[in-house]
C-alpha cells in the first residue's frame, strides 16, 4: 500500500524507508526462526516439493518407529525361540542316551515335564504386550498353562486322560492289543478287532513245515496257521504287526522241543492239538508283552499328536467311549470337553503372515508366529508325550516300554527331512531382521537427504542472513540520514 | 492627468502583488493538505486612458498536469484491486499456516497417515488406536478450521464490500454537490477550491472503482466506470449492497436473484432504473473489484479444494466399488450390479463404446433423494467427462430401470430388473452399435462393520456420500463440517475389527485405511481450479494437498508481486502529480521575496508620486 501522501514530501522516499524497515523485520525473523518464509507463498517455487519431502519424512520416520518395533518383537521372538532349540537338544540327547532309570517318574520324565514348562512359559512370550506366538489373535496368551494341558481343567481333558483313553482303546480288555487269539483242532486263529485300534495284521511269513498260514486277508483282517503236522524244532512264525503311530513289529515265535519254552518260542507238543495250543498260548504272551511296550508307546504317541494336532476350529480326536477298551472308532472332542492346547489364532494361512508391517514404500515383511507350527508343535508335542505318560515302576514292561517311548520321543524331536524345525524359524526370522535392517539404514541416508533439499527450500543460512541485515542497515542509515538533511535543506531556514 | 494615473496603477501593482502574497501564504499553509493544488495568480495588464497601464488578477489558477491526473486515477484503480487481492491473499496464506510448523493441513494430514501406519504395525495395541483417532480428529479439525478461516475471509470481503459502496456512494454524492457549487461559481479562489475538493472525491473513488472523468466544460466532470455506466452525470447515481450477516460455504453469487445468497453491488440512477453491476461486469478494477473477485472466485475455489480433499478422503475409507458380473441374454451381452446398497449420491457407472465411432464413454447413475434437485448436471461428479443421470428411488427398482432406460434411449443399451435390487445393463445384440465393456457399483458404507470399508469421516453426523439436493451438493462446505465418526471414538477397537471375531492383531482394516490414505490414486474435481476437464487431477491424498499448497502458495506470491509493481508505479506517479502541482516551500519563499520586491517597488512609486503631487502644490 503506498503511503498516502500526507503532504508533497518525497513520497517515494518514505516508501522505500517504510520497504526496508519490513524486509528488515523479516530478516530478523529469518534469523530467530532458521526459516525462509512464515507462509507458503514467501518459500518460493519449491513449496509443492517441500509439502511432498515433508510427507515423505514423515512417512520415513513413521517406517523407522515400525522398523524399531518389529526389530524389538523379532529379538523377543528369536530369545525364545533359541531358548526352545536348546531345550529340544536337551531332550533329545537324554532320550537318545536312554536314560530312564528312576523311581515313580523315571528322571527322563521329570526333566520332560520342567521342560515343557519351559517351552510353554517361553511360547507365551510377550513383547509390550503382544504375544508373538499367538498368530493374529496377540491379546491372548499363546498356549494354556501345564497344568490344564497335562492335567485337564475341570471337565475339559487334558493330555494325561487323552493318552489313558487311548491306551486303553489299543490295549484291549485282554491287553493283547485288541487282537483276539483262538484256535481250532488243527489251527491257531488271530482276528483283529474292528476300528483304528490296537495291532493290525500287516503280513505274515512262515518258516513252520507242515503248516500253511492263510492271510492275513479280510476286513478287520484275520489270520490262520493251519497244521497239517508237526513243526520242526527251530522253525519260525513271523507275524508283522503294524502300531497306530505308524510303526511296525516283527513278533517272531521259534518252535522248540524244551518245555517250558523260552521267551518268544512255544513247545512242539505231542499231538498237533497240543502244539497248537502251545503256539497259541505263546503268541498270547508274546502279544501282551509287545502291547504293554511298543503298543503302549505307540498309542501315547498317537494319542498325543491328536491331543497337539488340535486347534479351537477343529477339537482333538478322541476315543469314542467309555468304554474306552471296546471303543471301535475316534470321535471329535469339543472346545468343551477337552482341553485345546493352542489359544492363539487358528487360522490355516502362513503363520509368517499373521504380522505384517511395511518397513518401506514398497516392502512388507512378516513375521508373525504361531505356537502350531509344525516345528514349534512338533517339540512340544514330543516333551509332552514323554511328561505325561504314567509310568509304574512295579511293571516288569516298564524299562521296555521307556524305551521304545525314549526312542519314538527321540525320533519325534529329531523330525522327519524337509519338516519344520526351530531353527527354520529362527533362520527365516533372522532373514527378516536383516533385511529391516539394510532398509534402516537406506532411510537413514535417505531422511538426511531430503532433510538436506527441505533446508534449501524452507531453511536459511545465518551468514547469508547475518550479512544482508548489515547491509541493509548501513544502506537505512545512509537513507534516513540523507532523508533528515533534504528536510532540513529548505530556504526558509535563510531568510533573515 | 497621468500623475494620478501613475498613482491608481501602482495601487493595481500593490493588490495584485497582495493577491500573490495571500496566495503564497495559502500555498505554505497547505503544503501538507492531502489534495491541495497549488494556486498560482494569473495577471493581466490593463489599458487605462491612453498612456495607463494598470494590472488586475485575472484567475487564479490550480498548477494541475491533467494528464498525469488521469493516469494517476486510472492506477490508482490498478493498485486498490491489487492491494486488496495481496492482502487477502496473504491472510489465505494465513490459514495454510506456517511451513515446517505443526499448524499446517500437511503436518495434520503426515500425522494422521504416520499414526494409521503405527496402526498396521500394532492393530492390537490400545495406544495406537487411540493415536489413529486423535491424529484423525486433528485433521478434521485443521479442516474445520481453515474452512472457517476461508469463509472469515469472505465474510470479511463482504463487509468490506459494504464499506467500499457506501463510501463510493457518498464520494459520488460529494462529486455531484460540487459540480452543482461549480457551476455557479466564477475564476477565483473559492473556485479552486471547489475544484480540489471535487478532485480528492474523485481520487478517492477512482481506488474504489475503475472510472472514467470526462470534463464537460463548464467547469463540470461527469463519472463513468471505464465500462460506460454513468456514475455522476447532472446528478448522482446510489450504489447499494446487500449485505449479508453470515456467509457460509453454500452461499453463492448467482445471477438470478431467487438463487443469489449473497451481496451485489446494484446501482439506481437519478431516474430510478436499478442495474446489478456484478451481474454486467461493469466493475473491473478497484478495491470492490478486488473483494468481489476475492469472494465470488478465489475464495470459493480455496473452499472447495478443501472440500475436494475433505469429500475425497472420506469416501476413500467408507466407498466399496464392486464390478458387475457378466451377463449375456440371447445375443445380448452386459452385466449385472446390485444397487440395493446405494446410498443418495452414490454411483454405477457403466462404460460403453459406441462401435460406429469405436470411442468409449461414460455414463454415471446417481441416486438422488431429493427429486428437485433433477436433473443432474454432469459436473455432479468429480469425473469430469461423464454423462451424470439423476436417479429417484422412490418409486422402487421398476420406476429406477423406468428412468435409465429412459436416458440410455440413444445409446442401444437396455436396461432391467431381473431379480431383487438387481440392475441388468445390456447391448443392442445382433445390431452391434453399442457394447457394454463394464459397470460397477459403488456404495458407502453406513456402518463400522460387515466390510472393511468403514464411515471414518462423517458429514457431522451422517456419512458422507455426496449427495445431490435442491440446496447444492453435499460436498459444498464438507471441509468445514467433517468429523470423525462418534461411534468410532467410543468403540476405537472397530479400527481393527470390521466384523465379529476379528483377531486383535489383524491388520487387515488398518491396511486397507492407510493404503487408502496414501496409496489409493482418487479423483478430484476440475472445478476447484486444480486438473482440467481434458484431464482431471487424480492422485493420491498427499500429492493433492501438495496441488493446493503450491497453486495457492503461488498465487498468493503472485497477487503480492503484483501489488509491490502496482504500488512502485502508482507511488512515482504520484511523485510526479506533487511536483508538478504540489506546494515546494523554496519556490514560494523565492516568490515571496520577488512579491516583497514589487510591493516595496509599488509602494516606491506611490511615494514618488506623492512627492511630485507635493512639489506641484508647493509652486
Amino acid at each position: 500500500m503506498p503511503v498516502n501522501s500526507i503532504s508533497s514530501t518525497p513520497n517515494a522516499l518514505v516508501q522505500s524507508l517504510m520497504d526496508m524497515r519490513a524486509q528488515f523485520d523479516d530478516l530478523q525473523r529469518q534469523l530467530s526462526t532458521g526459516q525462509k518464509s512464515a507462509t507458503y507463498a514467501g518459500l518460493g517455487s519449491g513449496r509443492g516439493l517441500s509439502v511432498s519431502l515433508n510427507a515423505q519424512l514423515s512417512q520415513l520416520s513413521g517406517f523407522d518407529n515400525s522398523i524399531d518395533m518389529v526389530d524389538t518383537r523379532l529379538q523377543l521372538a528369536q530369545t525364545s525361540l533359541g531358548g526352545m532349540a536348546t531345550i529340544g537338544n536337551n531332550m533329545k540327547a537324554l532320550v537318545v542316551q536312554g536314560d530312564s532309570t528312576g523311581g515313580n517318574a523315571s528322571s527322563a520324565q521329570l526333566t520332560a515335564q520342567s521342560s515343557l514348562q519351559q517351552l510353554l512359559g517361553l511360547l507365551n512370550a510377550q513383547a509390550g504386550g503382544r504375544y508373538l506366538f499367538s498368530g493374529r489373535a496377540t491379546d491372548q496368551p499363546a498356549v494354556e498353562t501345564y497344568d490344564h494341558i497335562v492335567n485337564g481343567d475341570g471337565a475339559r481333558a487334558g493330555l494325561k486322560q487323552l493318552i489313558d483313553e487311548r491306551a486303553q482303546a489299543d490295549l484291549g480288555a485282554s491287553g493283547l492289543g485288541r487282537l483276539t487269539v483262538g484256535t481250532t483242532a488243527s489251527s491257531v486263529t488271530v482276528d483283529e478287532d474292528t476300528g483304528p485300534f490296537g495291532f493290525k495284521l500287516a503280513s505274515a511269513s512262515s518258516g513252520l513245515s507242515n503248516a500253511t498260514v492263510t492271510g492275513p486277508t479280510g476286513s478287520p483282517a484275520n489270520l490262520t496257521v493251519n497244521f497239517t503236522g508237526q513243526p520242526s524244532d527251530g522253525d519260525t512264525l513271523t507275524l508283522r504287526l503294524n502300531m497306530p503311530d505308524g510303526t511296525s513289529e516283527n513278533l517272531t515265535l521259534t518252535a522248540t522241543t524244551q518245555s517250558p519254552p523260552g521267551n518268544n518260542q512255544f513247545t512242539i507238543g505231542g499231538s498237533i492239538a497240543a502244539t497248537v495250543s502251545n503256539l497259541q498260548g505263546a503268541l498270547s504272551t508274546s502279544l501282551g508283552t509287545l502291547a504293554a511296550t511298543s503298543l503302549r508307546a505307540a498309542s501315547a504317541v498317537t494319542a498325543s499328536n491328536d491331543f497337539f494336532s488340535a486347534d479351537v476350529n477343529n477339537p482333538p480326536q478322541r476315543v469314542s467311549g467309555p468304554p474306552f477298551d471296546t471303543a471301535t472308532a475316534m470321535t471329535a472332542g469339543t472346545t468343551a470337553n477337552t482341553v485345546i492346547w493352542y489359544t492363539g489364532d487358528a487360522g490355516t494361512d502362513p503363520a509368517r503372515g499373521t504380522a505384517t508391517t511395511r518397513v518401506d514404500p514398497s516392502l512388507v515383511v512378516s513375521y508373525g508366529t504361531r505356537a502350531n507350527e509344525t516345528g514349534l508343535r512338533t517339540m512340544v508335542q514330543n516333551v509332552a508325550t514323554l511328561a505325561a505318560v504314567t509310568l509304574s515302576p512295579s511293571d516288569p514292561n516298564e524299562s521296555n516300554f521307556t524305551s521304545a517311548l525314549g526312542q519314538r520321543v527321540g525320533t519325534g524331536l529329531t523330525g522327519t527331512p524337509g519338516q519344520q524345525t526351530v531353527t527354520d524359524i529362527e533362520a527365516e526370522l533372522a532373514g527378516v531382521q536383516q533385511t529391516i535392517a539394510s532398509v534402516k539404514s537406506r532411510h537413514q541416508q535417505t531422511t538426511a537427504t531430503l532433510n538436506d533439499m527441505v533446508q534449501q527450500i524452507s531453511g536459511v543460512s545465518n551468514e547469508q542472513v547475518g550479512s544482508e541485515l548489515l547491509t541493509l542497515q548501513t544502506r537505512m542509515q545512509a537513507s534516513m540520514q540523507t532523508t533528515a538533511m533534504l528536510y532540513q535543506i529548505s530556504l526558509v531556514n535563510y531568510l533573515k | 492627468m497621468s500623475l494620478t494615473q501613475a498613482l491608481t496603477t501602482a495601487l493595481s501593482g500593490l493588490n495584485a502583488a497582495q493577491t500573490s502574497l495571500s496566495l503564497v501564504a495559502g500555498n505554505v499553509a497547505n503544503s501538507q493538505t492531502p489534495g491541495y493544488v497549488r494556486k498560482v495568480a494569473v495577471l493581466t495588464q490593463n489599458s487605462v486612458g491612453t498612456d495607463g497601464t494598470s494590472v488586475q488578477v485575472a484567475a487564479i489558477n490550480r498548477v494541475l498536469d491533467q494528464f498525469v491526473q488521469a493516469q494517476l486515477r486510472t492506477e490508482s484503480a490498478g493498485a486498490g484491486y491489487a492491494d486488496v487481492r495481496s492482502k487477502l491473499f496473504s491472510q489465505l496464506q494465513d490459514v495454510y499456516g506456517t511451513p515446517n510448523t505443526t499448524s499446517t493441513l500437511e503436518s495434520s494430514f503426515n500425522t494422521f497417515t504416520s499414526a494409521l501406519q503405527a496402526l498396521t504395525t500394532s492393530p492390537d495395541d490400545p495406544t495406537a488406536k487411540s493415536a489413529v483417532l486423535t491424529a484423525a480428529q486433528q485433521f478434521a479439525q485443521q479442516l474445520n478450521t481453515m474452512s472457517d478461516g476461508v469463509q472469515g475471509l469472505r465474510q470479511q470481503a463482504e463487509l468490506a464490500l459494504s464499506d467500499d459502496v457506501s463510501q463510493a456512494n457518498n464520494c459520488m454524492q460529494q462529486i455531484a454537490q460540487l459540480n452543482e457549487q461549480l457551476s455557479a461559481a466564477g475564476q477565483d479562489s473559492s473556485a479552486a477550491s471547489l475544484a480540489d475538493q471535487r478532485d480528492a472525491y474523485i481520487s478517492q473513488l477512482s481506488k474504489l472503482m475503475d472510472i472514467r472523468v470526462i470534463n464537460s466544460g463548464n467547469n463540470q466532470v461527469t463519472v463513468l466506470t471505464s465500462s460506460g455506466v454513468e456514475l455522476v452525470g447532472a446528478k448522482a447515481s446510489t450504489l447499494s449492497f446487500d449485505a449479508q450477516g453470515v456467509v457460509t460455504p453454500q452461499a453463492q453469487w448467482s445471477a438470478d436473484p431467487a438463487k443469489r445468497t449473497i451481496g451485489t453491488v446494484t446501482l439506481t440512477s437519478p431516474n430510478g432504473a436499478k442495474t446489478d453491476l456484478v451481474a454486467n461486469g461493469a466493475l473491473r478494477g478497484g478495491e470492490i473489484a478486488g473483494y468481489l473477485e476475492m469472494r465470488d472466485q478465489t475464495l470459493v475455489q480455496a473452499q472447495a479444494q478443501l472440500d475436494q480433499l475433505a469429500g475425497a478422503m472420506a469416501s476413500a475409507l467408507s466407498d466399496t466399488t464392486t464390478d458387475g458380473t457378466g451377463v449375456t441374454s440371447g445375443a445380448q451381452a452386459g452385466f449385472d450390479v446390485d444397487i440395493g446398497a446405494l446410498q443418495a449420491g452414490n454411483t454405477v457407472s457403466i462404460t460403453y463404446t459406441d462401435t460406429a465411432t469405436s470411442k468409449q464413454h461414460q455414463i454415471t447413475l446417481m441416486r438422488v433423494d431429493d427429486p428437485s434437485a433433477l436433473p443432474l448436471s454432469n459436473n455432479a461428479t468429480t469425473n469430469p467427462n461423464d454423462t451424470v443421470i439423476g436417479l429417484d428411488f422412490s418409486g422402487g427398482m421398476a420406476s429406477v430401470v423406468a428412468q435409465i432406460n429412459a436416458a440410455l434411449g440413444g445409446t442401444g443399451m437396455t436396461a432391467s430388473n431381473p431379480a431383487g435390487t438387481t440392475l441388468r445393463v445390456l447391448d443392442d445384440g445382433a445390431a452391434n452399435t453399442v457394447d457394454v465393456n463394464a459397470m460397477s457399483a459403488t456404495a458407502t458404507a453406513t456402518s463400522l462393520t460387515g466390510s472393511v470399508a468403514m464411515p471414518f469421516f462423517m458429514d457431522g453426523s451422517i456419512p458422507y456420500t455426496g449427495a445431490i439436493t435442491s440446496t447444492g451438493a453435499e460436498s459444498a462446505g464438507f471441509a468445514g463440517r467433517i468429523a470423525v465418526n462418534q461411534s468410532l471414538l467410543d468403540d476405537p477397537s472397530k479400527l481393527v475389527a470390521y466384523q465379529s471375531s476379528i483377531d486383535a492383531a489383524d491388520a487387515t482394516r488398518p491396511n486397507f485405511l492407510y493404503d487408502q490414505m496414501v496409496n489409493a490414486t482418487l479423483t478430484y474435481s476440475p472445478t476447484a481450479g486444480i486438473g482440467t476437464a481434458g484431464s482431471p487431477f487424480s492422485a493420491d491424498a498427499g500429492t493433492y494437498l501438495r496441488q493446493i499448497i503450491s497453486v495457492q502458495g503461488a498465487a498468493a506470491a503472485n497477487a503480492s508481486s503484483l501489488a509491490q509493481g502496482q504500488d512502485v508505479v502508482l507511488s512515482s506517479l504520484q511523485q510526479r502529480f506533487d511536483n508538478g502541482s504540489g506546494v515546494n516551500i523554496d519556490q514560494e519563499m523565492s516568490d515571496l521575496l520577488s512579491l516583497q520586491n514589487a510591493y516595496a517597488a509599488n509602494a516606491r512609486v506611490m511615494s514618488t508620486v506623492r512627492d511630485m503631487l507635493t512639489s506641484l502644490m508647493q509652486m
